[in-house]
């Protein structure tokens, strides 16, 4: 499963793709199948948004207590915040930051390799 | 006739480029024209011998210095900049103007954007091919951004040192 | 302290609309982000995980009160109420919107301040011996040649498009506090013979991917010839730095692939041809020197009494005193060193309150005087030993009085995975886990001094590669790893770290700092620090006890 991100441009505020709309809780974000063409077709969306977002990306999901979350540690960084602090979106609470908290990663987010392969 | 952005006396102006830049897999056509480095070193003294003017096109990775000779005889180096950020055509304008004492046109072709403006002209470039849709207006503000200056350069500019002494 | 002038201030001002201009055209599409991000960074601002970063200027490590309240008032007003010092003495905020950093830059520029040339593949902030003017060991005041270097440096018209970034430091004592040897240009002040002033010139120093030591390629410039042999420098290396390999194109490995004679060569030839037309004229420089003139000390006896009673009374005060005040050239005065390595804090970070409390501190007993050091530290430079116990009661109140300087919980560590879009692993936590290990003060003076650096990824912001311990963290399918190196140092006697073994895991590193401890404690001469135990002992009996351990 696949969710598409990026960072809105004039703030700098992580945001994840929602039906054309750009919004800041990853638990409100679409998810795409890994097959979903859906999911790329959104991530070429955005990429036509220069003004409203920076170099969005897919990102692997994988599941946590009954929902989804990012499979890299970097992407549920960025869905959360930092870990020194309780500073960012992690201050809002609730299931969906719960799940985000407690999920275990393996494998490295592929959208994370395609933008260092990029650079 | 296609123009570029001329700095003369202190003004930008939108002139007519005399010159045809020429590719080294095409024919040289008849009248000014600009050319490689490589193709200068072949054909150079031909084409000037049949008295029209020439330029050279310096890319980013050729030594200004292989001009150094011929330079008296040259109407116009054009710099290259192959991506705005390589900044080698920076030293090469500044060692054409300082070093070689050369006269003629030294033009900024390739990346070019007015963000960069104001560098060019304090290295000695005094003509411009934006690829921006940059119009003299323009470049003339982005050039001018600065009121001061810290160091010298080749546009004698008045450093800020010498301002404090004033 | 460099006073600015009109000229000084207008280029803020010039700068800052600029910026602005700049930033308008992004919003509105006129500028794609490959064209505008350049631009940023010149203005350092980055885009990092959470946020747009931004980071501010701190000229040398220099500020004065008003300055610093202006970082606590933005810290305040835009950010979330706190600032992270870094290892080249400047401050990051966070939690920017790039909607807000050109209002930012004005209020910067109102207390003549900037964040021009933080970032970017430009000469950066030129860093400077943070005791300047305080230390008896001093050549030459480094601020003088730092900030003189600043202006030359700023919107260069040639040297501002370079392959990469360029950094820049000035040494003045035989005791180097800026990492100088970790440069691309460090300067080492010195007297010839006959007493005339220069510099040792270094250049090729590097972290990150390929750690380097800069060799020292002219052993003595004289000091008026400064500024046309960094043109020879720089225009060496603005036309064959490599453009082709972004990790491959800093100065350090020119030089090294030119070796150490042939690039001093080249830049001699060029030197040579540019002459003295370019050299910052004697009244220039004799004006900044001004600026810098030593303060109004007062007489005073070396001995003070009131320091030595409360010395003699709380032991607390004795051990700031043992691990945080060094010694002054003027008699009767100290340097007070402030420690943001609290433990389980945040290396580096203060809040806009304890910015507040250092600012008055400075301004009541400090000469108005506060200095940031490479190891994100800061530093009053000119405190009266008899107003030391007064200064250290309000430290204390702050937070801001952990007597651990250079000790092992005096960490250094990048923001890391927590903030920055380029990190591999985190680097705050892991800093956090060790301190905390050594939160007992009698163990922490017992291991004495005891550098450890944290960084987050190859890039090497935390200087990993010239700690005593150094951590690097890598991402080793996709969980957090470190690689721990030994014997590494940032001083005059730099060396790059060598490797300790396999790399460990997030939760095994602690633990492992604490089994390195127990064998030098072990191992240890009379006298030896941590360095010195390894430098005689090798990796062997390190290597052995850890992974024997994490077995």
């Amino acid at each position: 499963m696949k969710a598409l991100t990026a960072n809105r441009l004039t703030d700098g505020e992580v945001v994840f793709w929602k039906a054309g709309q750009w919004v800041e809780s990853f638990g409100d974000a679409d998810l795409f199948a890994d097959d979903d063409p859906a999911g790329e077709a959104a991530e070429a969306h955005g990429k036509n948004q220069p003004t409203v977002v920076v170099e969005p990306y897919l990102i692997d999901l994988v599941e946590s207590e009954g929902l989804w979350a990012p499979v890299s540690y970097r992407e549920r960084i960025r869905a959360l915040g930092p870990s020194n602090l309780n500073h960012g979106k992690q201050t809002a609470g609730g299931a969906v930051i719960a799940a985000l908290l407690n999920a275990h990663g393996g494998a490295r987010s592929k959208g994370r390799v395609d933008l260092i392969k990029r650079k | 006739m296609p123009s570029r952005i001329k700095l003369k006396d202190g003004v930008f102006s939108l002139v007519e480029d005399p010159f045809t830049t020429v590719s080294d897999d095409w024919a040289i056509p008849q009248g000014d024209v600009i050319i490689s480095l490589t193709r200068f070193q072949a054909e150079g003294e031909r084409l000037l011998s049949e008295g029209r003017k020439v330029g050279v096109r310096l890319e980013a990775d050729e030594e200004v210095e292989a001009l150094a000779y011929d330079l008296p005889q040259l109407s116009v180096v054009a710099l290259a900049f192959p991506k705005f950020g390589d900044g080698r055509a920076y030293s090469y304008a500044s060692l054409l103007r300082e070093r070689f004492n050369y006269q003629g046109e030294v033009r900024a072709v390739g990346d070019v954007l007015r963000e960069q403006a104001g560098f060019m002209v304090r290295c000695g470039f005094d003509a411009f091919e934006p690829a921006d849709g940059s119009t003299p207006e323009v470049w003339e503000r982005a050039a001018h951004r600065f009121r001061h200056v810290y160091q010298r350069s080749i546009d004698r500019r008045t450093p800020a040192f010498v301002e404090r002494g004033e | 302290m460099y006073q600015y002038d009109t000229i000084d201030k207008d280029m803020l001002a010039d700068r800052s609309a600029e910026f602005r201009g700049q930033v308008a055209r992004r919003l509105a599409g006129e500028l794609n982000e490959d064209q505008f991000k350049p631009l940023r960074l010149r203005n350092g601002l980055y885009l990092q995980l959470h946020a747009y970063m931004l980071r501010i200027a701190i000229p040398y490590g220099s500020l004065n009160p008003t300055q610093l309240r202006k970082l606590a008032w933005i810290g305040r007003t835009y950010d979330k109420g706190y600032g992270h010092f870094t290892t080249r003495t400047n401050l990051q905020f966070h939690w920017i919107k790039l909607s807000d950093a050109p209002d930012i830059m004005d209020h910067l520029a109102e207390v003549d301040m900037h964040a021009i040339q933080t970032s970017g593949n430009c000469i950066r902030n030129v860093t400077a011996d943070p005791y300047a003017g305080a230390t008896a060991e001093e050549i030459d005041d480094p601020r003088v040649w730092a900030e003189a270097i600043r202006q030359w440096s700023t919107v260069h018209p040639e040297f501002s498009w370079l392959p990469r970034k360029f950094k820049i430091a000035v040494t003045a004592a035989p005791k180097d506090r800026t990492a100088a040897k970790t440069h691309d240009i460090g300067l080492n002040l010195k007297r010839a013979r006959d007493g005339s002033l220069g510099f040792e010139v270094m250049v090729g120093g590097g972290l990150g991917r390929l750690p380097h030591i800069a060799p020292t390629i002219r052993e003595f410039l004289p000091a008026p010839r400064l500024f046309s042999y960094l043109e020879a420098i720089l225009r060496t290396y603005n036309r064959h730095g490599r453009r082709d390999n972004i990790h491959k194109a800093r100065v350090k490995i020119l030089v090294a692939a030119l070796g150490r004679e042939e690039f001093a060569r080249q830049v001699e030839a060029e030197w040579e041809k540019i002459g003295a037309g370019s050299d910052l004229p004697d009244t220039e420089l004799a004006r900044i020197r001004g600026a810098f003139a030593p303060k109004n000390f007062e007489t005073l006896p070396a001995q003070s009494e009131a320091f030595e009673e409360a010395r003699a009374a709380k032991p607390a005060f004795a051990r700031f005193v043992r691990n945080n005040l060094k010694p002054h050239k003027v008699p009767g005065y100290g340097i007070v060193e402030i420690s943001l390595k609290a433990i389980g804090e945040t290396p580096g970070d203060a809040t806009a309150d304890q910015m507040e409390v250092v600012a008055d501190l400075a301004e009541r007993f400090g000469q108005n005087d506060i200095r940031v050091t490479h190891e994100q530290n800061l530093v009053l430079p000119h405190v009266k030993l008899d107003d030391v116990p007064a200064v250290w009661a309000s430290l204390a109140e702050a937070g801001l009085a952990t007597p651990n300087m250079n000790l092992v919980s005096d960490i250094i560590a990048c923001p890391g995975l927590d903030y920055c879009a380029l990190a591999n692993a985190r680097a705050i936590s892991v800093a956090q886990h060790i301190a905390e290990k050594f939160a007992d003060p009698d163990r922490a003076e017992r291991v004495g001094e005891l550098k450890v650096k944290i960084s987050g990824c190859i890039n090497a912001c935390g200087h990993h590669h010239v700690g005593h311990i150094g951590i690097l963290g890598v991402d080793k399918k996709g969980e957090e790893f470190y690689q721990l190196t030994l014997g590494g140092s940032g001083a005059e006697d730099a060396a790059v770290g060598q490797a300790l073994g396999p790399a460990l895991p997030y939760d095994k590193v602690a633990d492992a700092v604490d089994t390195l401890v127990e064998v030098y404690l072990r191992e240890r001469s009379d006298g030896e620090r941590f360095l010195d135990t390894f430098r005689r002992t090798g990796v062997a009996p390190f290597k052995e006890a850890v992974y024997a351990v994490a077995d």
